[in-house]
């Protein structure tokens, strides 16, 4: 932990030694960042993870390669076929920008590096910088101390770590560091109240809006400080400089990202702000009467003028909602208010589980102690409130219910809650370690320098309350003092154990290479996807368009390089319900879907082989769900049910299930594999059970690709001719039966022959042995 | 035997009334359906009406029976639940502008029509069964509580799946969560202008202070996630145990949250103790105990929720006091 360092490379002396224990622990917060993301590029290697990052790693170097304008205009056929995709319209391109500008400045320099390295490593990067504009917001809000802790904290809380790890290519690595600077530069303005801050701000914040759809939080949580200060009679010249020039300035900056276009003068999410803006001009006009008029005049013009502009903007917002010039709440934000709306409305919303509420296990787990000590920092910043302790009070309190309606909002949480808990932290350590300084230990010099550093930073009421103690000579006892220390320090270095324990276990598989673990600890890697991936790469035509599920879609385009039905942009979820309906329906109503789509290829995950969990057959559920939303007259979801409303595959599962298409494919010849010397054949592993329908054939498909794992399957989709063609469909089927006789007896020859464990064995087409009984 | 004496008995009493009443023609019944259904959504039947107008043979309309049992000494609360939501569905297909003679909604309460129970091997209630146009009813015409419950909606997927009769239910809007919201913030107004003169503790740091940190518990102890998923209070194992703390990482019981939301408040509570007993200008005695309770309610509790936090993170290596 960086702060430890720290603690014993210093001595007292002059300001420049404290810049210097400022410049180390940030850099050494930075490096620990840094380090700690890297888990995952040790382990396997430099590579993109998961689904989004894949697109957002396609765009960029498609970006590169063509330029900032033809990625603006990109069209990419390539995706939702046959409707395409207008990529530059529909992508907040900060992250792109802003590795693509790396990748110039670096080969400017005449250092080669790979698009895909910067890719890789931008969010571990922009962790540190996230840490010094947390330690600058934190500095600003209470005092430099509590900015290092929090700097520290945040640099290796999992609850951050989690969306950036080196890999993880996406909006939120970069966007946490936005959203902090432009919190920061906005205590920044309203402390100083001058124009330079808050043109920076605005700034800031179109950097934001460029990057993230979370910007709606800043633009909401700007404002509501705004109009919580005007309410607490905390009006004032520079708040309002502050204010109006970050709106309008904000606004025109916000409009010239093209995914988000006119939405900033035309949603509900944005009317906060612009109703804020009237009223501030409001009061500000008041303001300015007041000190032309007497004081009892002034009171009933007051109330009066207040009421009117209030029932003004109102009345003004409710009547553009009314007549459609404002667009209402949209579905992902309405569900952030009525939480039961989601489930009801928008089962695509409702079936990623980023969007799940929050236990508190998740809270501690991404936390730690923090979660506990942060009040204590809320405690003191609300006891001894200013213009920029009141913001992040309101930060606090909006965060946490936030966080507690998604677990993916958990990300802005995170650092007000490393501010508050360094706030808290500084604080007691304050006090502890003060007043003993005749004879204070070497290990305690640095935690009394970040002290010294308050005095000359910070004036105010903090100080005050430091004189009055060190006038007050009756300390609590060094034993004291000694004990509460090392219980505390114990404490923090339980929580970087944790960050770290948590980091390697939990946040850093790439998952789209697995590992296992043997008993003996050894480790294998299951490379299936990528395996399957590049087969499709060089084994199909350029234009080949593949079926999948939407999660696999971003892996397609990005990985082999071919044309995808749907992805991972959930924007049409007519088409999504269609390939859900194909992958419900029985083989041959899929293939009209399948036909009337051109699909040449079908691409299933298939985990029963080595018991992968989050395979297609434990998400078709929603593929029914979401085929029912759209086509509820051909697709039901209680035809999937055995008659007690189980979801099965064994034989007891219902007939509807055991024929679909995406429970044919899943399975296809699994019911000829033995996985193991007890288990019968055809075991699933994921679900365990005996499939129920082991005798599949496909009329329309032909296997095409089965990985090493059975992890991806491919199936080819035949051309018309391919099986209208008469064939000697007697002879067909008597192989068939036969071999499927002759399953039977081999079983039964391999229980008395014996056989290795645990080996996987694909059972083909066989000679005919001698018979068993 | 019994069983067999019931059952021709209502064969006698079914032919007896054929006989006697004379069957009505199909038009007639429709005629009546009709007029019974515009006065009341919901038709109430018994076992002649039921045999009357459900069972009788040429239909050209499908009837939704809810089979219940609503007489107090029944003690069935479900049923008077599954009523209210099957009248909600009533009620919105006969003011909807689709409303036709092909749809009938009906009850039949056990009291008045027990042998048609019989018939039909009814031994719990409520039941909701479609008895279609043509044929008889198929399993399927059964609605399946147990897997999609009978809210109002649910019934009306369940209808337009069996007769293809869409039909919108129109819930009464909830006005009871607007009146309470009405009447605190009246009653905050009204607190506020008894107390005009005096408002001083609206600038109590003090009070906001606890507000915020109670919200902040509040969240961070999961309610949010209880109020969405619904989760027991708790639980007893097999053992016969009662288990306050969910096994698994994916769950939690209500009592749970209350524990883990103490549990914070204790080391918050801990850390100001803590910071204050080092800065007020007091007797250090006092000071000194302040500072111990302090540093105890720290440790303490936290190494207790980390342990809590232990058992529902399966192999999860830390722990700090206690185990």
């Amino acid at each position: 932990m960086p702060k430890h360092v720290s603690r014993n490379d210093s001595s007292p002396g002059p300001l420049g030694v404290k810049s210097l224990v400022i410049f180390t622990v940030l850099l050494l917060a930075w490096m620990a960042g840094f380090l700690s993301r890297l888990f995952a590029v040790i382990r396997f290697e430099s590579i993109i993870h998961e689904f989004d990052p894949w697109f957002n790693y396609r765009s960029t170097a498609h970006m590169v390669q063509h330029g900032f304008y033809n990625f603006l205009n990109w069209f990419d056929e390539r995706a939702w076929y046959p409707l395409g995709r207008i990529v530059g319209g529909t992508v907040y391109p900060g992250l792109m920008v802003t590795s693509g500008s790396i990748h110039y400045v670096l080969s400017l320099l005449n250092i080669p590096v790979h698009i895909r390295d910067i890719c890789v490593f931008l969010a571990p990067i922009f962790s540190g910088l996230t840490a010094i504009s947390t330690y600058l917001l934190t500095k600003e809000i209470w005092s430099t101390g509590a900015g290092l802790f929090a700097a520290c904290f945040i640099a290796v809380v999992p609850g951050y770590i989690s969306r950036s790890v080196a890999g993880s290519y996406d909006n939120e690595g970069i966007a946490i560091f936005a959203l902090m600077f432009t919190f920061y530069l906005w205590v920044k303005s309203v402390k100083t109240g001058s124009l330079f801050w808050s043109c920076l701000t605005s700034l800031s914040y179109f950097y934001m809006v460029s990057a993230w759809g979370g910007y709606v939080y800043i633009i909401n949580l700007i404002p509501l400080h705004v109009l919580v200060l005007l309410i607490m009679g905390r009006f004032s010249s520079r708040l309002y400089t502050a204010y109006s020039s970050f709106f309008i300035l904000g606004l025109v900056c916000s409009m010239q990202i093209p995914f988000v276009g006119f939405q900033p003068i035309r949603t509900s999410e944005h009317m906060a702000a612009a109703g804020v803006f009237v009223l501030i001009n409001a009061v500000a006009v008041l303001q300015h009467i007041q000190s032309r008029m007497s004081k009892s005049d002034f009171r009933s013009v007051f109330y009066a003028a207040c009421a009117i502009a209030a029932g003004v903007v109102f009345l003004a917002v409710v009547l553009l909602t009314y007549f459609g010039f404002i667009a209402p709440w949209s579905g992902r934000f309405y569900s952030l208010w009525d939480t039961g709306y989601a489930k009801i409305h928008i089962p695509i919303i409702a079936s990623v589980s980023e969007h799940q509420p929050t236990t508190w296990f998740s809270f501690f787990f991404d936390l730690h102690i923090l979660i506990a000590t942060f009040p204590a920092g809320l405690w003191y910043c609300i006891k001894h409130v200013t213009d920029e302790r009141v913001f992040i009070v309101l930060f606090a309190v909006s965060a946490v219910y936030f966080a507690g309606v998604m677990v993916r909002l958990m990300l802005t949480l995170t650092p007000v809650v490393c501010v508050l808990s360094g706030v808290a932290f500084s604080k007691l350590f304050e006090v502890y370690l003060k007043d003993e300084a005749p004879q204070r230990s070497n290990l305690e010099s640095s935690e009394d320098e970040e002290e010294r550093t308050n005095k000359y930073d910070k004036a105010g009421k903090l100080r005050k309350m430091k004189h009055e103690q060190t006038a007050n000579s009756e300390s609590l006892g060094s034993n004291i003092r000694t004990l509460v220390i090392l219980a505390v320090l114990m404490m923090l270095m339980m929580f970087t154990v944790h960050c770290t324990w948590v980091t390697s276990n939990a946040y850093s598989s790439p998952s789209i290479v697995l590992a296992s673990y043997g008993q003996d600890g050894s480790r294998q890697i299951l490379d299936d996807f990528r395996e399957a991936y590049y087969w499709l790469s060089q084994n199909t035509p350029e234009q080949a368009r593949v079926m999948s599920w939407w999660d696999y879609g971003y892996q397609i385009a990005g990985m082999a390089n071919r044309t995808t039905l749907v992805d991972n942009n959930t924007w049409n979820n007519s088409h999504i319900a269609l390939v859900g309906k194909a992958m419900s329906s029985n083989e041959s109503a899929a293939y009209e879907i399948m036909t009337a789509l051109d699909v040449d290829y079908v691409l299933v995950i298939f985990g029963g082989v080595i018991g992968y969990s989050g395979d297609d057959i434990n998400k078709f559920l929603w593929m029914v769900r979401i085929a029912e939303g759209e086509h509820p007259k051909d697709i039901r979801e209680s035809d999937y049910f055995t008659e007690r409303g189980e979801f099965r595959v064994d034989s007891e599962g219902s007939p509807t299930l055991l024929n679909c298409l995406m429970y044919k494919l899943s399975y296809y010849r699994f019911g000829e594999l033995k996985l193991d010397f007890r288990s019968a054949a055809g075991f699933d592993r994921t679900r365990n059970a005996v499939i129920g329908n082991k005798d599949i054939s496909l009329t329309y498909l032909d296997e095409a690709y089965t990985t090493e794992h059975w992890l991806v399957r491919i199936y080819r989709v035949k051309k018309p001719d391919e099986f209208n063609r008469p064939q000697l469909p007697s002879l067909a089927k008597k192989r068939k039966i036969k071999s499927s006789k002759k399953d039977l007896e081999r079983d039964i020859n391999r229980k008395k022959r014996g056989a290795i464990r645990n080996r996987p064995v694909v059972v083909k087409g066989q000679r005919p042995k001698t018979k068993a009984t | 035997m019994v069983r067999w004496y019931y059952l021709l008995l209502a064969f006698t009493i079914a032919i007896g009334f054929s006989e006697s009443k004379k069957e009505l023609t199909q038009g007639e019944r429709v005629q009546q359906l009709t007029d019974a259904a515009i006065k009341k959504p919901i038709i109430n039947l018994n076992s002649e009406k039921f045999r009357q107008f459900v069972k009788a043979t040429p239909r050209n309309y499908s009837v939704v029976v809810m089979f219940t049992a609503l007489a107090a000494n029944r003690q069935c609360g479900i049923c008077r639940h599954a009523s209210d939501e099957f009248q909600l569905v009533g009620n919105s297909w006969r003011y909807s502008p689709s409303f036709s003679n092909k749809l009938f909604f009906a009850m039949l309460d056990f009291d008045e029509g027990s042998d048609i129970f019989q018939q039909l091997h009814l031994n719990s209630a409520p039941v909701f069964m479609h008895f279609p146009a043509k044929g008889k009813p198929k399993k399927l015409d059964t609605l399946e509580i147990q897997r999609v419950g009978f809210s109002s909606e649910s019934i009306a997927r369940w209808v337009a799946e069996r007769t293809e009769i869409q039909i919108r239910v129109f819930r009464p809007p909830n006005y009871t969560g607007l009146l309470a919201l009405v009447v605190l913030l009246a009653m905050v107004v009204g607190l506020l202008y008894l107390r005009k003169n005096n408002l001083d503790f609206l600038y109590n740091s003090t009070t906001w202070g606890l507000i915020a940190l109670a919200f902040v518990f509040v969240m961070t102890s999961g309610q949010m996630w209880n109020h969405i998923r619904g989760p027991p209070f708790l639980q007893k194992t097999q053992g016969g145990n009662i288990a306050y703390i969910h096994g698994s990482s994916q769950g939690q019981f209500i009592v749970e949250t209350y524990i883990i939301a103490s549990l914070y408040a204790a080391v918050s509570l801990g850390m100001v103790l803590l910071t204050e007993s080092a800065g007020k200008r007091e007797d250090v005695g006092k000071r000194r105990i302040f500072a111990m309770v302090g540093l105890a309610l720290v440790v303490f509790f936290f190494s207790l929720l980390l342990s809590i936090f232990r058992t529902k993170a399966q192999g999860y290596p830390y722990s700090f006091l206690l185990k």
